[in-house]
């Protein structure tokens, strides 16, 4: 059995492994410039300059890091599991790993086409919230078990929105192939029929990765880096290579779901080198955002993510998928259909910005103190 | 919800914003023209002398006591054929930079306004790795002002 492979026929392993290993490359390369690109738009956006002393404009500053981290000793505390505390990187790393294997970056460039790709790629990203739970039950430290359950607590009511968000445009994109959801989106990317879906999958996403403004598992003024506490060196910057990975791959999903990825706006027969542009264009842009958004808003409490998640994300993600359902069920006109999606999209967009604005503004208890009379003044004497 | 808006447009516009940072060795911010470093000795250029005539009355004032002054015979002076009208002129200057506090007395007793607050940035950049590095002598102390690096001293 082959493969074509840039223009080869190769035997599926061989075929495989070169894929893994420009995935894994391209990979680590991209979450190096990640966290250099991070630290100088957000250096900006407090007016610095950012790394600017290691090699040119500092572009070896990830280098530098990534050395020292590896150069530094990895330590185990005495009461630490040895099992789970030294697989938990593992378990945080790899699904994140695994879920490139269907990502498109451009028409042709992904490892493998599975029918089944989104479902597959959910399915295995949620799969590191394992490592966050074993990081921290592992590490033997009360900071990191909290970090480690307020994660699972937080990524499980943010995987629903996620999930039923993404659901809903594989209804109006009619597959769960993402190489087809992508293609199928030559005219018109799915933003447009679904904002709603978009915004809730935006918000979900920056939840999902623990980034702020829901870093309630790693909030370093809290449980002072939550599951990571105990680790240094490599175990540590593999956790950071997952987190900065993960970010990468959600923005690559959203944008290949929701921006229409390789093929919109100037079709399918672009050439290979401007699909990759456009596709690193729209993950640029999600990730900008996310560092904006990161920069700007103050850290949530666990109340008000967990409000937020399950009284606001998921009811409003049913709404959608009910009534996307209810319009594609009848095979109306191409045109009201797709009037249909947008208007209950951005309909369930305001509904949302009313629901967060009532919310806000709604006067808030205040403690009241109990007044003290002369009797119980007397009875303290 | 409008907050959060509001705010993420603020922070777009400080991220277009220039930054701020001054990347200090390469670049100096300009001193303000009353700034005060350490003292230095002023030079007299139409007499090619120090305008310093060892006269110790920054010695005797000084609250640190970073300063050591020896006096001698001006051999420009015009009894000796010179064309100079100082009759005594220092012979040896020595100030400790670790010990001076920068108070500004020494400035503030001199009769010759000899002596001055270095007002450069070279003034503010001393440090050495050995604190004998740090006490001066005369020509270290007239060099600023011989060099003309010195900037003229502004009266608050």
């Amino acid at each position: 059995m082959t493969w074509p492979l840039f223009g080869m026929d190769m035997p599926v392993v061989l075929d495989l492994f070169i894929r893994m290993n420009i995935i894994v490359i391209l990979m680590t390369v991209m979450v190096m410039g990640l966290i250099y690109i991070e630290r100088k738009v957000l250096a900006r956006f407090q007016m610095r300059l950012g790394p600017t002393r290691t090699g040119p404009m500092g572009l070896l500053q990830s280098v530098a890091d990534a050395l020292k981290l590896v150069a530094k000793e990895d330590v185990r505390p005495t009461n630490a599991d040895p099992w789970v505390f030294e697989l938990a990187p593992y378990f945080v790393f790899v699904p994140i790993f695994i879920g490139f294997v269907v990502v498109p970056f451009a028409s042709g460039l992904e490892v493998r086409v599975l029918d089944l790709g989104l479902f597959y790629l959910l399915a295995a990203s949620s799969v590191n919230l394992v490592g966050w739970v074993m990081a921290g039950w592992g590490s033997d430290n009360r900071y990191a078990i909290i970090g480690g359950l307020r994660s699972v607590a937080q990524s499980i009511s943010y995987e629903l929105p996620l999930v039923l968000s993404l659901l809903a445009v594989a209804m109006v994109a009619d597959s769960l192939n993402l190489t087809e959801i992508v293609a199928g989106q030559a005219g018109a990317p799915n933003i447009l029929w679904q904002p709603m879906a978009f915004l809730i999958f935006f918000i979900a996403m920056i939840a999902e990765l623990n980034r702020p403004p829901f870093d309630i598992p790693v909030g370093e003024s809290e449980v002072v880096g939550g599951p990571f506490v105990e680790y240094s060196g490599i175990r540590w910057s593999m956790f950071f290579l997952a987190e900065y990975a993960a970010l990468f791959i959600m923005a690559l999903v959203g944008s290949a779901v929701f921006l229409g990825g390789w093929a919109w706006p100037f079709g399918e027969q672009l050439g290979l080198p401007w699909q990759i542009v456009l596709t690193t264009v729209k993950t640029s842009m999600m990730i900008f955002v996310v560092f904006w958004v990161r920069v700007t808003v103050p850290r949530m409490r666990i109340d008000q993510l967990m409000a937020f998640a399950w009284k606001l994300l998921l009811p409003l993600s049913f709404a959608q998928i009910l009534v996307n359902g209810a319009v594609l069920v009848y095979e109306l006109p191409s045109g009201l259909t797709h009037a249909l999606l947008a208007g209950s999209g951005v309909a369930g967009v305001f509904i949302m910005m009313w629901v967060i604005n009532r919310s806000v503004s709604r006067p808030r208890p205040r403690p009241v103190l109990i007044p003290r009379t002369d009797q119980t003044w007397e009875a303290t004497r | 919800m409008k907050g959060i808006l509001k705010s993420m447009s603020v922070t777009l516009s400080t991220f277009m914003r220039k930054p701020v940072t001054r990347e200090y060795p390469e670049t100096h911010k300009e001193l303000p023209e009353r700034d005060r470093a350490f003292p230095v000795l002023l030079w007299a250029e139409e007499d090619k002398e120090p305008f310093c005539t060892g006269c110790h009355a920054c010695e005797r004032a000084c609250p640190v006591e970073c300063m050591t002054v020896l006096m001698k015979d001006n051999p420009n002076h015009k009894s000796v054929g010179g064309d100079s009208s100082r009759r005594k002129i220092i012979d040896k200057f020595w100030i400790d930079y670790g010990r001076c506090m920068r108070c500004n007395i020494c400035v503030e007793v001199c009769n010759f306004d000899a002596i001055s607050m270095n007002n450069t940035w070279a003034g503010h950049e001393t440090s050495v790795y050995d604190r004998a590095d740090l006490v001066m002598d005369l020509p270290m102390l007239l060099a600023q002002s011989r060099s003309g690096e010195l900037k003229p001293w502004v009266a608050p």
